[in-house]
């Protein structure tokens, strides 16, 4: 487990995919806007990279081991 | 391009995912169906669109929909094939109305207390009305005259169906009301800045959305699947005994058959694509959706088919971009076609939308082309609609 994730809230829309998909790695808050866990458990970087691909309005963003961007498209 | 205005036309799949996803495209595919469509979620933008996305995803999630797939919907479907199937013929683009318009119903929050077919029959009759408002753009009749019928609809609608709505829920206990659009909305009226206006457009389009869109997906996937099983007769028994293969069979005839055959957007600012398309601040957005579904990068070289055995690659839904993508992907794509099965599904536990549902269950009764009595096209839309489309049921299939 390498990778980090982080959820953008100005930008989530609390479609839920995230949540629904792994809701051990990602969890509403009180507004119900997502959030990521530490270390997305229960999910593999290649898993977490797909799942922040599938995000719709695009609020997952994932950083390599050295903080580097992953592209998602 | 006239004048300073530019339209830009996307026809890959990689351009029109890339602007779905940008913020500074704003949706304008219902700008000539603002009489239903003026301020309604699709059409908001930035943190408007933001707020009431969230209270209403609120209702969206998967329990919601697997209390609706398991509970609700098998027995709405069998009520409501019964009396066509006695009689042994259907048309099924009126079944399918008839179908997604009683599930509707109960997303939206209309009540229909009488519970009488004639009541149904109206508030039908409401609804294909504002189809028609949502997809004026797209008409073949006349507009002006068509917005003055359709604006005196959504008040006659109102006073019927939507108000008593609205007290019903005003009398209940807050804990007693149903959870539904109309009461999202009743309670978060003040917060989100709701007129009454607004709301009934709201609530008028979440009746047509939910309906028109899945009752189109409904008669085309049964057209296909009877094309499909022609071809391949050893097909056949899996149209109604393998919901797998059926959901994927919706999903390629939604793919190939979008319920708004593009989108449409229009730039509030300079956009560059990463294929490095510009887009220039002011300029219309064309998403070419049937070409973007249908493009052979993505898809294969026989894109253009009809396979549900088709694999998409990683990252690809099988029903392309006909959903969206970005801020306004389909609030109801799960609920209508399910969730997209991967490699280790369980069907016991995997949701296969609602028109997965409706199909399969037309197939376990039969369902055939008449061919005393072909189909034909809607003449009063430019969209490819099917008018009428003949089915016998039941008997020797």
């Amino acid at each position: 487990m390498s990778y980090t994730a982080s959820v953008d809230k100005t930008v989530c829309i609390s479609a839920g995919l995230c949540v629904a998909e792994a809701p051990e790695a990602f969890v509403f808050d009180d507004d119900e806007i997502a959030e990521a866990v530490e270390g997305h458990p229960g999910l593999s970087d290649e898993a977490l990279v797909e799942l922040a691909r599938s995000c719709p309005s695009g609020a997952i963003r994932v950083l390599d081991a050295d903080g580097n961007e992953i592209e998602l498209t | 391009m006239t004048g300073t205005e530019q339209t830009v036309v996307l026809t890959t799949f990689a351009d029109a995912k890339d602007a779905y996803r940008a913020k500074d495209l704003r949706q304008a595919l219902y700008d000539e169906g603002e009489i239903v469509m003026a301020d309604v979620l699709v059409n908001l933008h930035g943190e408007e669109h933001r707020a009431r996305r969230r209270v209403e995803n609120r209702l969206f999630r998967r329990e919601t929909f697997d209390h609706y797939e398991r509970d609700l919907f098998p027995g709405v479907i069998e009520t409501t094939v019964a009396p066509y199937l006695a009689a042994g013929k259907v048309d099924l683009v009126h079944l399918g109305h008839e179908l997604l318009l009683n599930l509707a119903a109960l997303t939206a929050g209309i009540d229909r207390p009488e519970g009488t077919a004639a009541e149904t029959e109206r508030l039908y009759a409401y609804m294909m009305r504002f189809v028609e408002g949502a997809t004026l753009a797209h008409s073949t009749q006349d507009k002006d005259a068509q917005r003055v019928v359709i604006g005196q609809a959504l008040l006659d609608w109102d006073a019927e169906f939507l108000t008593p709505s609205i007290e019903r829920r005003r009398a209940l206990d807050p804990a007693d009301r149903p959870r539904d659009v109309l009461t999202c909305l009743m309670e978060h009226a003040d917060e989100l800045g709701l007129t009454h206006e607004v709301l009934r457009r709201e609530v008028a389009f979440f009746l047509l959305a939910a309906a028109h869109t899945s009752a189109t997906a409904f008669v085309r996937s049964i057209d296909h699947i009877l094309g499909w099983i022609a071809e391949h007769p050893e097909d056949a028994p899996k149209a109604a005994g393998d919901p797998l293969f059926v959901q994927r069979c919706v999903h390629e005839t939604v793919r190939l058959n979008p319920s708004s055959p593009i989108g449409k957007r229009r730039a509030l600012a300079p956009v560059r694509l990463r294929s490095g398309m510009e887009i220039p601040e002011g300029s219309s957005v064309i998403i070419d959706l049937m070409a973007v579904n249908r493009d052979p990068e993505v898809f294969g070289p026989d894109a253009a088919e009809f396979n549900p055995y088709r694999t998409p690659p990683p990252g690809v839904a099988p029903f392309g971009l006909s959903f969206a993508a970005g801020m306004h992907v389909c609030i109801g794509q799960d609920l209508a076609a399910g969730v997209v099965p991967g490699n280790d599904v369980d069907p016991d536990n995997h949701l296969f939308g609602l028109v997965t549902g409706a199909v399969r269950y037309m197939f376990t009764c039969g369902v055939r082309r008449d061919p005393d009595d072909p189909p034909v096209r809607d003449a009063n839309t430019a969209r490819p609609y099917w008018g009428r489309y003949p089915v016998l049921l039941g008997g020797d299939a």
